[in-house]
């Protein structure tokens, strides 16, 4: 088979497991081990997309994250499709199904490739330029740019993987497992740090684990023999935990990092069921060491972009790793000697190298006196003017440079290749330091940033840390992890190196070309399609600032968010503008590193586990008779209970009248419940209520109202006195957690003197609360030998009980205006009391009612609810609620706020009764309402805060504010609506009942 | 009579770990600050109460968890009778430290609802929800945490080698026993 481009074994790839994959719809052979990039390739395939704004024909460029073309979709089916997947990270496996991106109607054959045509007329801020006018025009062009916009297909149903979290903490976080890394987890695992390393690919040892070159060579071995044995060593070390395929995305402050594990993804499909598809470890690190490598980079010329344009060391990775030529005619371009370790490694496989193109003018290292005895032409002080081949490259030409480097001279030489490594230094890899808050530096020899300043306790060590030939890694791993750690010594402090040294050095960011530079297409972002004419054409036009010239041009903003590209945009931009890299600088560097899936993110948060719930311990009973449930704070609360095909406002009505002329029963365990305990208990609540509390009897309850120190409302609740120094307090449901938070507040930094102790039991409880004329009559069938005569158990007091022998606390307290009681049990009794109480109830029709009934029966007898008639803006003045704020007392929360020149106004909106003047309009709650519908702009008086339609009135009432409501009694004013007007009057806001005649019957 | 319902009742076994609830469990909070309140309760309860942040330490009959400066919670070491909700340790300390001034006595015996986990799983379960670091924890017999598993509230009592007592809310213990459950899948 002439396009088998598999050359030789590798020990990396089981080749005697064949697997079978499709590509664009046409099936393929790999090897278990191969990446869908690695696989493609030894089929001779290298076109695989098209490129975003231009839908060039583009290739697989490189080994790994950086890749910027071979962005493919995974999977047809519309749940489990990805878009955007680098074809060389995905492993293959059988039934792997992948497509090209960005082309229509074929990878072969795009119509978009017109763009290609059409490019002189767009160029950079293209969009900026052209849509800004007119302005109404927009939404048109919106519709039509909408449609050319992003890659790739997002999946259309929900994503049937299962993802999850794990928090991991750990002494050392070393990130990157290759030669430094490895290093580094030996030494700090051995010297008994609790120690995780992490790297993102399928196997350990970075590139030096394929590295067999005689120039490279520790202890007489070659590298990747030495690095074995250590690998194979660190795997049993017991405070070292490894994990492949772990991608960290983002290294926030304080050594916090997230990382992706990758559990099933290169399995195949039948395995992958039921199980963990990716994981977010979130990492709390006490030192992380950095050692994450570094990016080859590109070289920029004309035509640079052309499939078969490679990666030099992803040439080589292919070929030592995965046993693939990427080319028959293979020719390597480049300015260092990364290229010739290339085509040393090409020429041992007896794959053909045509020649290398190296810019330096001359080069004298072991690896090029190896290059030059196997007889490959090396033309110094070369660059590559232009390449040809439209979707596969098959020839470059090649001119002179000139000793300033900045034209080139001569005349052409024309090479043949299938393959054009390309190698132009290395960039390393500091996204992540950067990310953490680290400060780079430039460094003029090897024209790099490298980390300068650490924000936390890091180190960065290898490549991604400057250090770029294999004597200084390791001698530098030595010094700085000694420092790292405080240890004395490590194990690698005697190992003998070889290494072949890269001496002369020369670099020029945009190689010149015959041709002015706007008449060429040199790529320097190559998925966002952002050239080298685009840069200088942004700087002038005026755009000085990198992180302004980037969003100008798109540089660096694609998928691979310029791994490849950025640092020449930056060298492209400091030679035309004439600023120093140092001073230029980069732009920022942001997480994830590489992308994460929507399901990573958000791991087991999904269904049940999007939010937390709480269950009342009645809560089984209330499903069991068909309730429907509304959400309170947490809380899952029964909300009405529909008889057969009811509706809601059916089940409410029918609900709030049993309740008045029978018997209802609530379940009321939500409000929160604090016991508060001291000799200073009465002082404690006289501070925090606006009403006083050293007189209220052993026994009795009272209803209190709590501010903020604003004066405004908080809370609300009844609290009981059960001993001298012993009271129950209750809370609002939603408001329990925040009020035992600021009630603690103020005893531990405001009050410490005070002697009180609070304790929350909103759990401890079940509270089941009956009401109607015929609820005493209940309670004594529940607890006969119980005296529920009205001289001694009137309304507001509390008796303690037993049902059997299980104690339990009685309060006759009410919420709806019925005279009512409150039996408040132990929580695992509670389901059992409720039924008790449903058995008991049955002559006189007890009918369970829901929030939905509550709220109408305590808005018909005007009792407010805190949150839903306040909202943070009313004073207990502003609720007509004088009566209850203290005059006498010394202080108490909000009390110096309630006597502010904005709190004593008279036109504050004040809470009234509204009632509508025909009855059965019902009014919408936070509708407006206004005096003069004529004035224009209407002034708002105020809104509706609650309405309803009264069973027992019979008719529509509501509560809302209104300016001045107070002084306003009778007054009509009119509540507008979309449709019509609606006549309205204010009026008392308890409707029912102002004599308290059924309370306390 | 009333019949007693727990909100869980249950028993799950995974893979080197069991999950259940212990009940009926008499649980009280305890709050004070003297020296005599520390006397007293110890008196009555035969153990020292622990004042080192973060510990536990338990008696013959009851095991007493550090919460705050001034805040323990007592728990039974055996399970109680289902068919009172009266406790002879409860009243004993209502009577010298409630009744006499020195601290609070809260029941709070159905506050929480008591989970009991044992095996070699307990903490790669606990990691999939609590940013709590238990490296060293899980090494201490007797620590005590209070932290958060899955955003829900928890007392995390490690009673012994892979054994830890676990307090949650009950009104979010069926959410906590739900998610547990479902994440003990992937241990």
């Amino acid at each position: 088979m002439s396009d088998n481009l598999r050359t030789s074994a590798s020990k990396f790839i089981d080749q005697t497991t064949r697997v079978s994959f499709k590509f664009d719809g046409k099936t393929y052979f790999g090897f278990k081990g191969d990446t869908l990039a690695s696989a493609l390739l030894a089929n001779n395939v290298h076109l695989v997309g098209r490129s975003f704004k231009y839908h060039r024909p583009r290739g697989i460029m490189t080994s790994g994250s950086e890749e910027p073309n071979a962005i493919i979709q995974i999977n047809k089916n519309s749940s489990v499709t990805e878009p955007n997947v680098r074809a060389t990270e995905v492993e293959i496996y059988d039934g792997l199904e992948a497509s090209s991106q960005n082309c229509w109607p074929s990878v072969n054959f795009d119509i978009g490739g017109i763009n290609n045509i059409l490019s002189p007329l767009l160029p950079a801020g293209f969009y900026y330029k052209t849509f800004m006018w007119p302005a109404s025009f927009w939404e048109k062009y919106e519709y039509f740019i909408r449609k050319s916009a992003g890659l790739g297909q997002s999946p259309t149903e929900p994503d049937p993987d299962i993802y999850d979290h794990n928090y991991v903490h750990c002494d050392v976080l070393i990130i990157g497992g290759g030669i430094s890394g490895i290093m580094a987890a030996k030494i700090s695992a051995e010297n008994n740090f609790k120690t995780l390393l992490l790297e993102e690919k399928p196997n350990l040892g970075g590139t030096t684990i394929y590295q067999k070159n005689d120039y490279f060579k520790i202890n007489d071995q070659y590298s990747s023999e030495w690095l074995e044995k250590e690998i194979d060593q660190i795997k049993n070390l017991k405070n070292l935990e490894i994990k492949t395929r772990t991608s960290v995305a983002a290294y926030h402050g304080y050594n916090y990092l997230l990382a992706r594990e990758n559990l099933t993804d290169h399995l195949p499909i039948e395995k992958k069921q039921n199980t963990i598809r990716q994981r977010l470890l979130k990492i709390r690190a006490k030192k992380v060491i950095t050692a994450t490598g570094s990016i080859e980079r590109p070289l920029i010329f004309d035509n640079n972009d052309r499939p078969g344009i490679m990666l030099s060391s992803a040439i080589k990775k292919y070929a030592d790793f995965y046993g693939v030529a990427c080319g028959k005619e293979n020719v390597l371009f480049t300015n260092n000697d990364t290229a010739y370790e290339t085509a040393i490694s090409l020429n041992n496989k007896g794959v053909k190298v045509n020649a290398i193109v190296d810019i330096r003018e001359e080069n004298k290292s072991d690896l090029t006196n190896e290059i030059n005895n196997a007889g490959i032409k090396i033309y110094n002080s070369y660059t590559v003017i232009n390449t040809k081949g439209y979707k596969k490259i098959n020839k470059i030409t090649i001119m002179k440079l000139s000793k300033d480097g900045k034209t080139v001279t001569d005349s052409k030489v024309d090479i043949k290749c299938d393959c054009l490594g390309v190698s132009g230094g290395w960039t390393p890899a500091v996204h992540l330091f950067t990310q953490s808050g680290g400060k780079l530096k430039f460094d003029d020899n090897d024209n790099i940033f490298i980390p300068n300043k650490y924000p936390s306790d890091q180190l960065s060590i290898g490549s991604c840390n400057g250090n770029l030939e294999l004597e200084d890694i390791i001698s530098n791993i030595n010094v700085s992890l000694k420092n790292f750690l405080k240890i004395d010594k490590t194990n690698f402090e005697k190992l003998k190196i070889n290494s072949s040294k890269s001496i002369s050095k020369r670099n020029i960011w945009l190689l010149p070309s015959n041709k002015t530079v706007s008449k060429t297409k040199a790529f320097v972002d190559f998925q966002n399609d952002a050239t080298a004419k685009d840069i200088k054409l942004a700087l002038r036009e005026g755009f000085r600032s990198i992180e302004h010239v980037k969003r100008y041009t798109t540089t660096g903003m694609g998928t691979d968010q310029g791994k490849l590209g950025n640092m020449n945009a930056l060298g492209i931009i400091s030679d035309t503008s004439n600023v120093k890299m140092s001073d230029l600088g980069t732009t920022t560097f942001r997480p994830p590193y590489t992308p994460l899936t929507f399901g990573t993110i958000v791991g087991r948060n999904v269904g049940e586990f999007f939010d937390t719930f709480r269950k009342t311990p009645m809560h089984d009973w209330h499903v069991q008779y068909k309730a429907k449930f509304e959400n309170v704070g947490q809380w899952k609360r029964a909300w009405y209970y529909p008889k057969g095909n009811e509706s809601m406002h059916d089940a409410v009505q029918r609900e709030s009248k049993a309740a008045r002329e029978g018997a209802g029963i609530l379940d009321a365990s939500t409000l929160g419940k604090i016991d508060i305990q001291g000799s200073d208990a009465s002082e404690f609540l006289n501070r925090v209520y606006t009403n006083a509390w050293s007189k209220l009897a052993v026994g009795k309850c009272r209803y209190g109202l709590m501010l903020n120190e604003d004066g405004m409302v908080y809370d609300d609740g009844v609290t009981t006195r059960l001993s001298e120094n012993h009271y129950i307090m209750t809370t609002t449901t939603g408001g329990a957690a925040n009020v035992l938070g600021k009630l603690e507040d103020y005893l531990q930094t405001e009050w410490p003197e005070l002697d009180v102790y609070l304790t929350s039991v909103t759990d401890h409880y079940a509270t089941a609360s009956v009401c109607g004329p015929n609820s005493k009559k209940i309670i004594s069938k529940i607890i006969p030998n119980l005296d529920l005569s009205d001289e001694s158990f009137p309304h507001m007091s509390f008796k303690n009980a037993k049902i059997g022998n299980i104690k339990c606390r009685v309060m006759r307290i009410s919420f709806t205006g019925e005279q009512s009681y409150e039996i408040n049990i132990q929580a695992n009794y509670g389901k059992s009391l409720w039924e008790k109480c449903m058995e008991a109830g049955n002559e006189f029709n007890i009918t369970p009612y829901g929030t939905e009934t509550m709220h109408l029966l305590r808005a018909e007898k005007g009792f407010i609810i805190v949150g839903q008639d306040t909202d943070a803006t009313l004073t207990p003045i502003d609720l007509q609620m004088d009566w209850i704020v203290s005059k006498k007392k010394y202080d108490f929360i909000g009390k110096r706020s309630l006597y502010r020149s904005d709190t004593i106004r008279d036109d504050r909106k004040q809470l009234v009764g509204i009632l509508t003047d025909d009855p059965n309009e019902v009014l919408e709650e936070g509708a407006q309402i206004v005096a003069d519908t004529s004035k224009k702009p209407v002034e708002m008086l105020g809104h509706i805060t609650s309405s309803y339609f009264s069973p027992n009135l019979n008719k529509s009432i509501a509560l809302g504010v209104v300016k001045g409501g107070k002084n306003m009694m009778g007054q009509k004013l009119f509540v507008p609506m979309k449709d019509k007007i609606i006549n309205v009057k204010i009026a008392d806001p308890v409707f029912l009942d102002k004599e308290n005649k059924r309370l306390n019957a | 009579m009333l019949k007693y319902t727990t909100s869980i009742n249950d028993t799950k076994i995974f893979d080197n770990l069991k999950i259940f609830e212990t009940s009926p469990i008499m649980k009280l909070i305890v709050r004070g600050k003297s020296r005599e309140f520390i006397s007293s309760v110890g008196k009555s309860l035969n153990i020292l109460l622990p004042n080192e942040p973060n510990t536990s330490s338990s008696g013959a009959n009851v095991t007493a968890l550090w919460l705050s400066p001034d805040e323990w919670i007592i728990y039974a070491n055996e399970i109680n009778s289902d068919d009172s909700n009266s406790y002879i340790i409860e009243s004993e300390l209502i009577n010298k430290i409630s009744n006499t001034g020195l601290g609070a006595i809260t029941d709070v015996t159905d506050q929480f609802v008591m989970l009991n986990l044992t095996g070699e799983k307990i903490y790669d379960l606990f990691m999939k929800g609590s940013p709590f670091n238990f490296n060293e924890f899980k090494k201490k017999k007797g620590a005590v945490t209070q932290t958060i598993i899955n955003k829900i509230d928890v007392i995390i009592h490690n009673k012994n080698d892979a054994e830890v007592n676990l307090f949650v809310r009950r009104s979010f213990s069926n959410h906590l026993w739900s998610w547990l459950n479902d994440s003990a899948r992937f241990i």
